[in-house]
């Protein structure tokens, strides 16, 4: 006996799945911008040819970076030179410098895209500057040796690691005041919001864990144990993955249970790590070994390792969905 | 010149660094510069890496490293528990601890807990040191560091600089592996 799908559902059906293909599609095009510190350069990845396409020389040791939403712009923080590059994507050069009083390492957008939140590296301070004209806006105080910085998907919060006083600040985007401030584990230096903004993720490096905050009451809710001097978090497929610099392994754990699932050996020294877009790869900058590791989220195996340039570090958001 | 910048090894960098006026350094807790620092230094060796691993297995016993007076610690080759006090022929000490052991590999790797910079101008420094096998029954030591520079804070004096600390680092490496080779090739 053959039955027949109601035609409806059977389109339905048909659509979602085309939508999966050209989801998949997107999703292989990604790119990935990666700062090579030592090297002095910004290596172009193409994720679904799995190297390099373009080479842009950016000076004064690169190593923080942050994408536009569009994936049209890219910002990287020069530690050295002091300064920020704005980077066109598609053209593959920099369009301009801002300079920077501090040292700049920890960078984010706002949600207009018109503003960058760059961490001081040594003042305890968040700075919001004027992309436009590199004018700087504004100013707040927040804790110690402040490194990473994130900001929710509807761009009302920031967030700050502040490392040297073990805590993260917690901003009003909007009245560009401090909210409150959570104490976490030893050290934290990279900071993650998950999409839905409940909550942040902080590695710490002199721990070995990663601290869990819930932003909306504003208390650490748990506490996950990692390999040996974590550096970011990565959020996909309900997983965390840390990136563990002296194990050289990418630790992944269950966001509900916040237990430890698996470490997944990838490079020396890994530190940038970020989620594809469609959630289905996560991508990790090996300092040392100067390669990026492709894991799958799901299998959670490593399915490609691509050559980059000298000493690659990607601090912050470095991918982008080719249009 | 080339004969002053060879002798700039570690020791002599050490001298150099206590010849230099004192520098006043911020008083920054886990402060460190925004370059990481890197060095990978080789070596062939004319025995097999069984022979080799041999005389480098001991965490402490790190008498093939020229400039050591000697060497005491705890917790055997128990990565997270063994932890080594270097004393040099001028006295100063490290402190180190190891993190990775891997017999099999022919590999462990260290990070130093606490040098005085005018010691050894770098911060935040770990190492791995492993045994490769060669052609012809021969082996490769490899000697990677990762470290930061002495001077935690912006714009570093000469001697705290990154090149400082890469120089001195790898001058180290150099003198280490260079005693290492000769030290397999001619035990019997």
């Amino acid at each position: 006996m053959t039955r027949k799908l109601p035609s409806g559902l059977a389109a339905t059906g048909f659509a979602l799945a085309l939508a999966l293909v050209v989801l998949n599609a997107a999703a292989l095009a990604d790119e990935a911008f990666i700062p090579d510190q030592t090297g002095d350069e910004l290596s172009i990845l193409d994720l679904e040819k799995g190297r390099i396409v373009a080479r842009i020389p950016i000076p004064g040791k690169p190593a923080g970076v942050a994408m536009s939403r569009d994936g049209r712009t890219a910002f990287v923080t020069s530690t050295e030179g002091k300064y920020i590059s704005v980077v066109d994507t598609a053209e593959r050069r920099v369009l301009r410098r801002i300079a920077t009083s501090d040292t700049p390492l920890g960078i984010a957008l706002d949600h207009s895209g018109a503003s960058l939140y760059l961490a001081g590296f040594y003042q305890p301070r968040l700075y919001k500057i004027d992309i436009a004209s590199g004018a700087l806006e504004a100013t707040l105080d927040i804790g110690a040796l402040p490194s990473g910085v994130a900001v929710t998907s509807d761009g009302a919060v920031i967030v700050t690691a502040d490392r040297g006083d073990d805590q993260i600040s917690i901003i009003d985007a909007a009245k560009w005041t401090r909210l409150a401030t959570v104490k976490v584990g030893a050290h934290p230096f990279g900071v993650t919001i998950d999409p839905a903004g409940a909550r942040v993720y902080t590695a710490n490096v002199e721990s070995n864990d990663i601290s869990v905050v819930d932003l909306a009451s504003r208390k650490l809710i748990g506490t996950v144990k990692v390999g040996k001097r974590p550096y970011a978090v990565a959020l996909a497929n309900g997983l965390g993955f840390s990136t563990d610099q002296y194990g050289g392994t990418v630790s992944v754990f269950d966001l509900a249970t916040l237990q430890p699932i698996k470490r997944i050996s990838v490079g020396e020294y890994p530190e940038g790590i970020e989620a594809s877009a469609d959630g289905e790869r996560i991508y990790v900058t090996n300092w040392f070994s100067n390669e990026v590791s492709a894991i799958d989220a799901h299998t959670l195996q490593v399915i490609a390792r691509i050559p980059v340039g000298d000493g690659p570090r990607a601090f912050g958001k470095f991918l982008r969905v080719t249009p | 010149m080339a004969a002053i910048l060879k002798k700039l090894f570690w020791t002599g960098a050490v001298l150099l660094a206590f010849a230099l006026p004192q520098v006043v350094l911020p008083q920054v807790a886990l402060a460190h510069g925004p370059t990481r620092q890197k060095t990978t230094e080789k070596i062939e060796i004319n025995a097999p890496p069984a022979k080799v691993w041999a005389i480098i297995a001991d965490f402490h016993d790190m008498s093939w490293l020229p400039g050591i007076a000697k060497t005491t610690g705890e917790g055997g080759n128990t990565p997270d528990a063994a932890k080594r006090q270097l004393t040099l022929d001028n006295g100063a000490t490290i402190d180190e601890s190891l993190y990775k052991y891997d017999p099999a590999e022919m590999s462990y790797a260290y990070r130093i807990d606490n040098v005085d910079v005018k010691v050894l101008p770098v911060n935040n420094y770990s190492a791995s040191i492993i045994v490769l096998p060669a052609d012809g029954g021969k082996s490769v030591v490899e000697w990677r560091g990762a470290f930061y520079r002495g001077y935690p804070n912006n714009d570093p004096p000469p001697e705290l600089s990154d090149e400082a600390a890469l120089k001195a680092v790898s001058g180290l490496f150099r003198k280490g592996l260079e005693n290492l080779k000769k030290k397999a090739e001619s035990a019997p």
